[in-house]
């Protein structure tokens, strides 16, 4: 029997993925563990594998295309199967590899018009619909007050907002962004009580504010964000302002931290220069990562107050301290104990008393949190990667060195929980192993701090009246001069280099 | 089925044998020594005058549509022409005894007989009922031209002459200054006040109208008699066959009484150039071999049947001195084959190729001018410099009416951009006209004596009583009865009013609404017809121009494809196409019927409303029918009176204090709101208001959505007002009838109300109609008409999902789309 392949749902707050790539064509045989397709959301790339054998029956999504969740994407199965059922543009529910309506009619079902059918679903139809075959093509699924799914009528709705004509000029006249609304017509389309309860509970807008959120797009979309300052409450140009800003924030804060500032990010937002003839280059498509990240660090620089202040560290006693631990660790079922690991521990011990660097800058307020919670930036094929440890703070440097190995590796493959990839109150980025000694991390808004860490060199201090040679770690500590004046900075940097240089001590506490 | 006669099985079931009578064919041959007893010379010679102008108008167009040139006039007639070369004779033969009294009706090819009829007329009349003729025609318009132009004519007749040539011409070159502003063109040219009725580009077409003519000069006791010409090709036509019948019915001779006794003043006249477009009617695609052969089937005086030579002027002019009395002798009708031959094609594009040169060149050797002239010659009533000089008088007025016809400042056309309406102003007359005569009017006994005007009056006038409970069936005033009383009313006010149908005397009409009219109106004024819907329309048409009121009946709304052309062509376009010369009181009743199946069950409103010309009124409750019948039987165009079978016995649900018993009118083209609401509307058209009702009542209870609903009680015209002030309240409105859900007309308003009313609509107008499929039997209705469920499924799929709702049909887009991709 035929079975569709669906999108999976990659976090709960991933709502649709991008087929980047389909490595299997209509018609092909596949095999369990062939892989089918390539998809990304907005921070990573999965592959997805074939679980059954057979032929590649249908695929419904082209690349490029944004696939809802829990979507059928493709049907394998065997020759002469029907995969039209599994057809989510022809009124099948999502997902659903359930056959009601069985007799479908090929021809009726009209292969190509994107519609879903919404309408509940009896047993009453399904014995009608055995016996009627007119009947075919109808979807399921509840819409209404509910508040279960409604699906587009015209599988338009990913695009476009959907809203009837009246309820537009009630938006309109009352100064609403439609695009608030909750949608209760059918195929999703928001009606006039729909505006009606947005008056009632939602943002309302000046004129000129609504004319700027529409001219905003999809991204000034975030119910309840702006507070209105204008006559009734109503949102005005600088509330909506203020909100965009801090949506810039957001998608920052959700996406990426780091760290070695490429030039080339930076650069590519200027106009690409003409290109000469003649010029031997390739030119190669952004990826939704590298676009991500570009647009990520480019608002970092361009919308906090941050600098770097560079010192370095003997790092004698945790490099003593590495080794000890990696004679033993078989013995001491230890993890492999890195410098980074140390570092991040360190870090997660140091911050407690520095609240200022493990904090939010939100404008007018800042949120200072009580646990740590460490980004890790990754490099990896695809682009830097920033997972989180979560509650640093409270994990033993066992723990954190395990976390951060697996953290790494999913990153690598490409699996990681993309719920993993956000919430940090901090950031720790390592070019340390690339030989690097000195850096300016950029700061991940709305985080406070981020912390650089470079190679070994070894210097030349005097102690007692004598110069030694001892190895020195440089750290490099980017914050943001909105939050945090320079010698509260220094001081973190100061506690952390005694943490430290002081490691045994600090592991003891 | 009168019950004064007895069919007698023992008397038609006897034994014997039809005989007949011969029929004479071209039986005239007296000379011109012999005639000149009923001649002078100046008869003599203005016959061939007349003939010689036709020649000369039809040459000059000939010659305009094939070399683009005339007499050095350049000019382009795109229009038609269908040219009756060679038929000379037989126009001027036929019109040389007419008056203005008697009415000619034509066919696409008979600019010759207008003119030989106008020619006619205009010699027969005085000067000063000349000049007033012209003088109030459009105001003068066409006499200040030809006045202006032609001073060398000497006499008012030779002006009228210019007049009447001048008129048809420009009528067929489309100028405003035609006889019919340019709005009938070459093959509806007519001018009334010469008895010149209407020519018809529908081959037959005339005929069923000359009846409903002939008819309304009997009925009302009008001078004179009425020609149809219609051509030999259209003795093949349905229509053509069906005006016989109803003209030759027995009981004008055996059951009309007193002076109504007796046959219609009617000629049927085939003018037989022995082509019907490319067929020989006779050796091809006829088979009489002789046409007025037919005449021999019809009745016992088959017909007064006669073969007449129609390249003798004589021989017409005396072959209708005998019809014409037996039509005066109340021995009507009559059947006359004229005999003649076109020279040219049916038109400019027709190459002839269907005869042969020989054929053609030796009907031209016997050119009725030609021959004519020569006989003339020969018994030395005038010499060839008579003739010559005749011809010389001719060309010069072809000539000049020509030059100054086709010059656009003389003769401009229409100016539709400085005056938009020009055309839309005729589609109408809009009039308000009591009665179309006044006099006294034919009944048999007084209103209150009627038996079902007493019945009625024990009625109770509401559907609901006091208590709020409905009044039974068998008490209550019902919508069948507030027809019966707006008509009853009509025929004790327009003595002109006839009403007839297939069963309109002794059995009530259909569904028991005439009911009481046989007591109260002798034979002429309500009577039987066979079974012939194309002729009962088309009678209808011809009897509503000449100026008497009707109703004809259809039974069945399935039927009025039997009557597609006098309906679509004739009833809908005369008022426009005379530019308001005519009007059309004509009420067509039809009605929707329901249990029995695919023929007799179809709501066509929807192809009437499509059709220009027409207004279109279907009321579902007593008070509506009674008020829209009143207002269709006041005004002076056509309405076609929808009724549904299914509510002929409901009673008055809306109206406060019920069916008024006095006279009141509702207004043609307006909506009425029968329940008000706000959260969403339903227009309904005919009976489908009572399901929507109970699907309203479902909404309310079940989803708390508060209905309005408007009865569109008229298609065309339609006020949207009302609909629209609700739509702005509602936001939501569903379109519900009975008619097939493709091309309803309410597609038409649902897309109207979206055009006007974008920007209030919460979601789109839907339309609720009956299944693309034949009707089923009655047991399998409610899977085909709209029922209250649909209505409310159709809420819940298209315009606002009702919670919890499970809908039993589909009104889903795709499912909507799965239909149409199949055509179902």
């Amino acid at each position: 029997m035929a079975v569709p392949v669906i999108m999976p749902r990659q976090g709960q707050t991933v709502e649709s993925c991008i087929i980047a790539k389909w490595h299997k064509k209509k018609g092909d045989k596949v095999s369990a563990g062939d892989i089918l397709f390539t998809y990304e959301t907005d921070k990573a790339t999965f592959d997805e594998e074939a679980k059954d054998n057979g032929i590649l029956l249908d695929i419904f999504f082209e690349e490029g295309d944004d696939v809802p969740v829990l979507t059928n994407v493709c049907v394998i199965g065997q020759e002469g199967e029907d995969a039209l059922i599994f057809n989510p543009h022809t009124g099948k529910g999502q997902g659903d590899a359930g056959d009601k309506t069985g007799k479908a009619d090929e021809e009726d079902t009209g292969e190509g018009i994107k519609i879903y059918a919404k309408r509940v679903w009896t047993s009453e139809d399904d014995e009608k619909a055995g016996e009627d075959d007119g009947k075919a093509g109808k979807g399921e699924g509840e819409a209404g007050d509910d508040g279960e799914t409604a699906f587009p009528v015209d599988g338009l709705a990913g695009d476009k907002v959907k809203i009837s004509p009246r309820a537009r000029n009630l938006a309109g006249k009352a100064g609403i962004d439609y695009r608030y609304a909750r949608p209760t017509g059918p195929g999703n389309r928001i009606v006039e009580k729909d505006i009606i309860a947005l008056m009632e509970e939602g943002p309302v807008f000046t004129r000129a504010a609504m004319d700027d959120s529409l001219k905003a797009g999809e991204k000034a979309i975030m119910p309840g964000a702006a507070e209105g300052t204008g006559i009734g409450g109503r949102i005005t140009t600088c509330d909506l302002e203020r909100v965009l800003e801090k949506l810039e924030k957001t998608i920052v804060a959700e996406s990426v931290s780091h760290a070695p500032a490429p030039a080339a990010s930076i650069t590519s937002i200027a106009p690409p220069p003409a290109v000469q003839p003649g010029l031997d280059f390739t030119e190669m498509k952004l990826t939704t990562i590298r676009k991500t990240i570009a647009r990520a660090m480019h608002n970092s620089l361009m919308s906090t107050a941050q600098l770097t202040l560079n010192t370095s560290f003997d790092a004698t006693e945790i490099l003593e301290f590495r080794k000890k631990v990696k004679q033993n660790k078989d013995k001491l079922k230890l993890q492999n104990i890195t410098i980074n690991g140390i570092v991040l521990f360190a870090v997660s011990r140091t911050l407690p008393g520095h609240k200022m660097l493990n904090a939010h800058f939100l404008d007018d307020r800042v949120l200072l949190f009580n646990a740590v919670h460490l980004g890790v930036a990754v490099d990896t094929e695809r682009g830097l990667m920033v997972p989180t440890i979560f509650n640093a703070d409270k994990k033993s440097l066992n723990e954190i060195s395990a976390e951060t190995k697996i953290l790494a590796e999913e990153c690598q493959k490409g699996s990681i929980n993309p719920d993993l990839l956000k919430g940090g109150t901090f950031t720790v980025t390592n070019l340390g192993m690339l030989d690097i000694e000195s850096f300016t991390p950029v700061l991940n808004p709305p985080q406070t701090g981020i912390l650089g860490v470079s190679n070994i060199v070894t210097r030349v201090k005097e102690v007692n009246g004598q110069y030694i040679y001892y190895p020195a770690m440089g750290l490099s500590l980017t914050f943001d001069h909105r939050a945090v004046d320079g010698a509260p900075a220094a001081r973190f940097l100061m506690d952390l280099k005694a943490n430290l240089e002081n490691f045994i001590i600090l592991l003891s506490n | 089925m009168p019950k004064s006669q007895f069919i007698d099985p023992r008397e038609v079931r006897k034994s014997g044998s039809i005989s007949f009578k011969d029929i004479p064919v071209n039986q005239y041959n007296k000379t011109i020594e012999e005639e000149k007893e009923n001649y002078t010379k100046e008869d003599f010679m203005r016959i061939f005058r007349d003939m010689a102008i036709i020649r000369e108008f039809e040459t000059m167009i000939n010659a305009i549509k094939t070399t683009g040139e005339y007499n050095g006039i350049k000019y382009n007639h795109p229009g038609p022409a269908h040219l009756s070369l060679g038929q000379e004779a037989a126009a001027v033969g036929q019109a040389y005894l007419l008056t203005k009294d008697d009415y000619i009706f034509g066919s696409h090819r008979s600019h010759g007989e207008v003119l030989a009829k106008g020619l006619s007329a205009i010699e027969k009349m005085g000067d000063d009922e000349l000049y007033d003729i012209m003088k109030n025609f459009f105001d003068g318009k066409i006499l200040k031209i030809v006045e202006g132009r032609q001073k060398n004519r000497s006499s008012i007749k030779e002006l009228a002459i210019d007049f009447l040539v001048y008129g048809v011409l420009a009528e067929n070159f489309a100028r405003e200054t035609g006889f019919n502003k340019g709005l009938g063109g070459s093959m509806h040219i007519f001018f009334p006040p010469f008895g010149i009725y209407p020519n018809n580009a529908i081959v037959g077409g005339s005929a069923d109208i000359a009846v409903g003519a002939a008819l309304f000069k009997k009925i009302n006791k009008k001078k004179g008699i009425v020609i149809v010409n219609i051509g030999d090709g259209s003795m093949g036509c349905g229509p053509v066959w069906e005006a016989i019948c109803l003209a030759t019915m027995d009981q004008y001779k055996l059951l009309w009484e007193g002076e109504y006794k007796g046959g219609l003043p009617l000629i049927f006249n085939f003018m037989n150039n022995q082509y019907g477009m490319g067929g020989q009617t006779c050796g091809e695609t006829m088979g009489y071999r002789i046409l007025a052969r037919v005449g021999a089937g019809v009745n016992p005086e088959q017909m007064h049947a006669e073969r007449v030579d129609g390249y003798s002027p004589l021989a017409v002019i005396d072959a209708i001195r005998r019809k014409k009395k037996i039509l005066e002798q109340k021995e009507g009708p009559v059947l006359l084959d004229t005999l003649t031959y076109r020279f040219t094609g049916h038109s400019p594009s027709d190459a002839s190729s269907y005869r042969t040169r020989e054929e053609v060149d030796a009907w031209m050797q016997e050119d009725s001018l030609t021959s004519y002239r020569s006989s003339l010659v020969e018994a030395g009533v005038a010499s060839h410099d008579e003739f010559e000089e005749i011809l010389e008088n001719v060309k010069e007025l072809i000539t000049s009416t020509c030059s100054i016809v086709t010059d656009d400042n003389v003769s401009p056309r229409m100016d539709l951009v400085k005056d938009p309406d020009a055309i839309a102003r005729y589609m109408f007359s809009n009039q308000w006209v009591e009665k179309m005569e006044d006099r006294e009017c034919e009944t048999l006994i007084p209103r209150e004596e009627n038996p079902r005007v007493q019945q009625i009056m024990k009625k109770v006038r509401t559907g609901i009583d006091e208590n709020g409970k409905p009044v039974p069936k068998n008490r209550v005033y019902q919508l069948r009865d507030g027809i019966f009383e707006a008509i009853l009313d009509k025929f004790y006010t327009d003595p002109t009013l006839i009403a007839y149908g297939e069963e309109n005397r002794d059995w009530g009409g259909a569904f028991a609404v005439y009911r009481g009219l046989t007591e109260a109106l002798p034979y002429h004024r309500l009577f039987n017809t066979p079974i012939s819907e194309g002729a009962i329309v088309g009678s209808a048409v011809g009897y509503g121009m000449c100026g008497g009121r009707v109703i004809a009946e259809l039974m069945y709304c399935d039927f009025l494809g039997r009557a597609g052309d006098e309906i679509f062509n004739q009833l809908s376009k005369w008022q426009a196409m005379s530019a308001g010369l005519l009007k059309m009181p004509v009420v067509v009743r039809v009605s929707v019927g329901s249990k029995y199946g695919a023929q007799h069950s179809q709501d066509w409103t929807s192809l009437v409303a499509h059709i220009p010309g027409l207004k279109v009124v279907f009321p579902a409750t007593p008070y509506d029918a009674k008020g829209l019948m009143n207002s269709a039987l006041m005004g002076t165009d056509p309405v076609v009176f929808f009724e549904s079978q299914r509510i002929y016995d409901i009673g008055e649900l809306f109206h406060p204090g019920g069916v008024p018993g006095g006279y009141y009118e509702v207004p043609i083209g307006e909506p009425d709101v029968k329940k008000e609401g706000k959260d969403l509307t339903i227009l309904t058209i005919g009976a489908t208001l009572y399901r929507a009702l109970d699907a309203a009542k479902i909404l309310e209870e079940k989803y708390g959505v508060s209905v309005e609903i408007i009865d569109a009680r008229t298609l065309v015209p339609f006020n949207y007002e009302k609909v629209l002030e609700s739509v702005r309240k509602t936001g939501k409105i569903v379109l519900a009838s009975d008619a097939c859900e493709r091309n309803s007309y309410l597609k038409n308003m649902a897309q109207t109300i979206t055009e006007i009313a974008f920007d209030y609509l919460d979601a789109p107008p839907v339309v609720v109609g009956s299944m693309n499929w034949i009707t089923p039997a009655h047991e399998l209705e409610e899977y085909f008409f709209p029922q209250p469920g649909w209505i409310v499924d159709a809420v819940h799929e298209k315009i606002m999902p009702l919670k919890g709702h499970v809908p039993k049909t589909n009104y889903t887009p795709n499912e909507q789309l799965r239909r149409n991709k199949k055509g179902i």
